[in-house]
């Protein structure tokens, strides 16, 4: 594999808590700021963002938190952060011994003993990629893919064996699952749309979504209440609630801001891109959208392709092929980057990153930061 | 009006007091005793926004508190309603709390303290009773220290809404007298209606009982301007629930009256199933608790009322509830068609869990090819007008549609 270049984290909105290390002890940050992690830039391999707090992982396996709660710590393969609960994966004493999944109070420093604990059979070590790199970033999807963690009880979840889990996303009451072939799953409360089954029903067991068959999807990604897929084509696919304009579709709520706040945020020619007729200016009123409960397609400006995705609990991030970042959704604590607390129901180009190209981004499930990775 | 003669800086002064005087003491005892469904991070936020009210940062707890309840307001979104544990509405509350009285600690304009209000009336709404139900007196001190000009005039008063409607809209009043009717009786003793109504299930219309409340003579649109106009209340836009193009929506009082009564409006709109009069106590005592309640098992607290206020024309689609219900009608007449549980099948109720209460048929408009059976299925009618009290027992399906601009009151008691 070809030596890249690494580059250095950023991060911007809710902290409250001064979880964006570096960037001082503000409630928000509205524009990208660089973090300052442990170590290198380039070593920190996974970043878990929850609300009041935020974990770093070194590929030295080092795990660091910052925010309401601090510590550090050795031997760890990959954290997932949540306010209830950090999950880690620690490597065992020596190869073969197997990986142990922890679960700690946030507050605990890793000292003293796990809420509980679990082995994670030794046949997971070898989805390791070629060369021994522990793979990072598939909590809450265990290494194997034969079980999850979620912060609420059940804690730890089997998933059937022919569902060949290749990545699993939680929302604040959902479960996004991809499978091996690039088929989307879901399953949990549906009252806000969520699930993309076309109905407000539960499920109580993973269902394949229908509407998506055929197109294999490279990444999911769930937001509090809503779900996003990107295709290997680079196609987005969002469905859910769009109470803050979080699937980039007329928003009721935002309009009525709008009227208020009177002809701000919303010509975004330039930089962003029109996913349907402004309201008032051909005469027709575009119809507003709470919630769509199959996936919709969504469009960038032509020619981009997306390659992540990552959700909060009500926005939605993009990044491009050509390492741009999009966002839209709920931005009133600066979440989306564009140095202002406008909420925005169609995708805009954060402009800090126009000289870079990203790599790779987290965000919190809470409103929080969200730390995209760039480089160039 | 006394009151709007004072200097502004005096009477926030004044409102300032009033507040204070209404929290606890001591620093210590702004709390919340929460268990361990509220994250640690969360009671040191809490902890942290106490600090910053109590230290003079008005600012800062505003942020804070800001922060308090967007998190709070997830969990109250999260799951069912009823799973919502209790705690995350009492924290959801209290960050109500905080920033009522910190957007009242400036002197400010009216528009500070009519937000105050709404955010109390938030707090009422999605939150639980904290600190000896503190919202509902911060949420009366802030009412009476509106200015006399927030609340409207009263507009071309003579006038009636409801003849204005009438010369744009025909009513369709029922013939009921071709359907069977419900039976009246007046002042039943406890044994009787017992025997003959609540353990067989049998609807009956009671006189008498109620037609002596206060409401009955006091309740104008002005009377309920004047005590709630400013009150923020949910309300429900769109024909009937079972509508795509259904919504609910929060106002104030006056909004919904001046919108969906007054204006000629262009929507229904309906401000129904809400327990008004546990966010008004004044109001409440304009009504009682029929006697024949206690015939149920729970207590008096454990009574469910709610407010159903709105123009001619609401309908309330064909439905069951899970408890026995006093229907009180206040204003207006209301058409009412009743079918008994038995006849269930005949009423195609929707199979999603959702509205699995819900009947699929248009009473007054049934589509008999999709829905044959309903056209034998017996029912008792009515027209249920002021002074009236309709008992429809548990699980009865009943259908109602206002032929007036009208104010119902339901008693829900098991």
């Amino acid at each position: 594999m070809a030596e890249e270049r690494r580059g250095s984290w950023f991060g911007f909105g809710f902290c409250g808590f001064g979880q964006a290390l570096g960037s001082g002890r503000g409630r928000q940050v509205h524009s990208p700021e660089p973090l300052q992690t442990p170590g290198e830039g380039a070593d920190v391999c996974r970043v878990s963002a929850s609300w009041s707090y935020t974990a770093f992982v070194t590929r030295g396996g080092r795990l660091e938190l910052s925010g309401s709660a601090g510590c550090a710590a050795g031997g760890c393969r990959d954290a997932w952060a949540s306010e209830a609960l950090l999950v880690v994966l620690r490597a065992g004493p020596g190869r073969g011994a197997g990986t142990e999944l922890q679960a700690w109070a946030p507050g605990s420093a890793l000292s003293g003993e796990p809420l509980w604990a679990h082995t994670v059979g030794p046949e997971a070590e070898g989805e390791d990629a070629p060369g021994g790199e522990p793979q990072a970033g598939a909590l809450p999807l265990l290494p194997g893919g034969r079980a999850y963690v979620s912060p609420r009880p059940p804690f730890y979840s089997p998933l059937a064996p022919e569902l060949r889990a290749r990545r699993l996303e939680l929302g604040a009451e959902h479960a996004l699952l991809l499978d091996e072939a690039g088929q989307v799953f879901s399953w949990g409360q549906g009252r806000h749309g969520q699930l993309g089954h076309g109905t407000l029903e539960a499920e109580l067991e993973p269902r394949p979504l229908e509407a998506l068959q055929g197109v294999p999807m490279a990444e999911v990604a769930a937001g509090g209440w809503h779900s996003v897929c990107v295709s290997e084509t680079g196609d987005i696919y969002i469905w859910g609630w769009n109470d803050s304009g979080q699937l980039a579709l007329p928003s009721r709520s935002l309009a009525e801001v709008g009227k208020a706040a009177a002809g701000e945020a919303s010509g975004l020619k330039e930089d962003g891109c029109d996913v349907r007729t402004a309201e008032g200016e051909s005469g027709g009123l575009a119809p507003f959208i709470a919630i769509q409960p199959f996936p919709a397609l969504l469009d960038l400006p032509p020619g981009t392709d997306a390659v992540k995705a990552s959700c909060g609990s009500r926005h939605t991030a993009v990044v491009t092929r050509t390492g741009e970042l999009y966002t839209w959704g709920w931005g009133k604590y600066g979440q989306l980057g564009h140095k202002d607390t406008s909420s925005l129901d169609r995708p805009r180009r954060v402009e800090y990153f126009v000289d870079k190209r990203l790599q790779d981004m987290y965000t919190s499930k809470q409103h929080g930061g969200h730390r995209p990775n760039p480089c160039w | 009006m006394a009151e709007g003669d004072r200097e502004p800086l005096a009477r926030a002064g004044t409102l300032r007091e009033a507040l204070r005087a209404l929290l606890p003491p001591t620093k210590e005892e702004l709390t919340l005793q929460l268990g361990e469904r509220v994250e640690r991070s969360v009671v040191r936020l809490l902890r942290e926004a106490v600090e910053l009210f109590c230290g003079g940062r008005g600012g800062e707890c505003l942020q804070a508190s800001e922060a308090i309840l967007d998190y709070s307001w997830e969990k109250l979104n999260t799951g069912p309603w009823r799973d919502v544990h209790r705690d995350w509405r009492r924290v959801y509350a209290f960050g109500c709390l905080l920033k009522a009285v910190c957007l009242c600690e400036e002197p400010g304009d009216a528009g500070a303290v009519a937000a105050a209000l709404r955010v109390c009336d938030m707090g009422l709404l999605m939150g639980a009773a904290i600190l000896g139900d503190i919202l509902t007196k911060v949420a009366a001190v802030l009412q009476a220290h509106l200015p006399s000009g927030k609340r409207p005039a009263p507009g071309p008063a003579q006038e009636q809404p409801h003849e204005k409607k009438a010369r744009h809209d025909r009513v369709w009043i029922p013939d009921v007298r071709s359907e069977r009717t419900v039976p009246r009786l007046r002042c039943p003793s406890l044994q009787h209606f017992r025997k003959h109504f609540l353990v067989p299930g049998r609807p009956v219309i009671l006189e008498g009982v109620a037609d002596q409340w206060p409401c009955m003579k006091k309740w104008s649109l002005e009377y309920i301007q004047d005590v709630a106009g400013c009150r923020t209340v949910p309300v429900e836009v769109g024909s009937r629930y079972t509508d795509e193009e259904w919504s609910q929506t929060l106002m104030t009082v006056n909004e919904f009256i001046s919108k969906y009564i007054r204006d000629e409006p262009r929507d229904v709109g309906y401000l129904a199933q809400h327990q008004l009069f546990d966010q008004i106590p004044e109001l409440k005592r304009d009504i009682s608790i029929p006697d024949y309640c206690c015939l149920g098992d729970g207590d008096e607290e454990e009574i469910t009322i709610n407010a159903w206020f709105g123009p001619q024309g609401t309908v309330s689609p064909l439905h069951q509830d899970p408890q026995q219900n006093f229907l009180v009608q206040v204003t207006g007449r209301k058409y009412i068609r009743l079918y008994s549980p038995q006849e269930s099948e005949a009423l195609y109720p929707h199979d999603t869990h959702l509205l699995h209460n819900t009947s699929q048929v248009d009473v007054e408009n049934p589509d008999l090819e999709k829905f044959p059976k309903f056209a034998e299925a017996p029912f008792l009618s009515c027209i249920l007008s002021p002074g009236e009290i309709l008992f429809i027992p548990v699980k009865y399906w009943h259908y109602v549609r206002a032929l007036d601009l009208s104010f119902s009151v339901s008693f829900w008691w098991s």
